[in-house]
């Protein structure tokens, strides 16, 4: 309907639904853009991103912008960010088993270094973090501590996700028990679990 | 790892004090020559921050990056920011290696497991 139009445009002119840049962050294969999908999908009806088993599919920040969430009456608008995963190191050899050639591995691992470098620059940009780890992995990680470390210190807002807890050897608790200062969400992006409690704290911390 | 062995290094914190800004540098450097350093003052989220995107600017095939694991007593809060501010030293250290040298650190609260590769 062109008023309703007309209203919307005028409440984005005068910043009404002023957009979060929500950013994903966590270590390679932790499932950032498998939530970044999950989330883009059912409220824009787009996915942010490819999806892959091999680590460091996400090599540059993939960018949704303007979606809008709309929960228990409130309504949000991101920017969601959808980092490359953060490491200490990115070895090509580690790619090789999954059927990439030599020269491809070198390639995938020198991208995979400049989105690193890029994820990080990110860190004090964003208005609120998604950080998400694996629920399978040991989370006392130096790469998951340095990254709530620096988005403390910039005192911006996190909600933690421990993901994958469809699969068997998945402990949650574990994330829980490393860093209790944080609000945790425990959900399964590839099954959908849980996804509605990462709406409602999403927009019960962020508008 | 040269065939004398593994090569360990305990900096003390006056020395990382004197490199100043220089201080990544001069890490990667040492690192970059198969050392393992032991930093007697642990670095902060923001060095560590630092330390990772200095290392991933040189990876190349013969040197894949680091290892990297803090202990800190205190959390990074206001506690240990008024400890650097007054001139004091939160207690601590961090450990650094190649992670060609290196098969995994494991972190505990309280203590860091270092686990080398064999030839």
């Amino acid at each position: 309907m062109p008023f309703r139009k007309f209203l919307s445009w005028l409440q984005h002119f005068f910043n009404g639904h002023k957009a979060v840049s929500l950013g994903f962050y966590g270590s390679p294969n932790a499932g950032k853009t498998t939530i970044a999908n999950r989330l883009s999908i059912d409220w824009m009806g787009e996915p942010v991103g490819i999806v892959s088993e091999i680590p460091h599919e996400t090599r540059v920040v993939q960018k949704k912008e303007r979606v809008q969430m709309k929960v228990n009456g409130k309504t949000l608008t991101m920017n969601l960010l959808d980092m490359p995963g953060i490491a200490t190191k990115v070895d090509y050899r580690e790619f090789l088993p999954y059927g990439l050639s030599t020269k491809e591995a070198q390639k995938r691992a020198k991208e995979a270094t400049r989105g690193i470098i890029e994820a990080i620059k990110w860190l004090e940009n964003v208005d609120a973090a998604l950080v998400v780890m694996d629920a399978t992995e040991d989370p006392y990680t130096q790469v998951n501590i340095t990254i709530l470390g620096n988005l403390e210190a910039k005192k911006i807002p996190v909600i933690l996700i421990a993901n994958k807890i469809d699969l068997p050897n998945a402990k949650p608790e574990r994330i829980r028990e490393a860093f209790p200062q944080y609000s945790l969400v425990e959900v399964s992006a590839l099954k959908g679990t849980n996804v509605e409690k990462l709406y409602t704290e999403i927009t019960k911390r962020l508008t | 790892m040269s065939a004398k062995g593994i090569h360990i290094e305990f900096v003390a914190s006056e020395v990382l004090d004197k490199q100043g800004e220089n201080k990544t540098d001069y890490i990667l450097e040492n690192v970059k020559a198969d050392t393992i350093l032991v930093l007697e003052e642990p670095l902060t989220p923001e060095e560590e921050k630092e330390l990772i995107k200095e290392t991933m600017k040189l990876v190349d095939p013969k040197f894949p990056g680091i290892e990297v694991s803090t202990l800190s007593s205190e959390a990074e809060g206001l506690r240990s920011a008024l400890i650097r501010i007054l001139g004091g030293k939160p207690r601590g250290l961090t450990v650094i290696g190649p992670s060609k040298l290196i098969r995994q650190i494991k972190k505990n609260p309280n203590s860091i497991d270092l686990f080398t590769k064999t030839r």
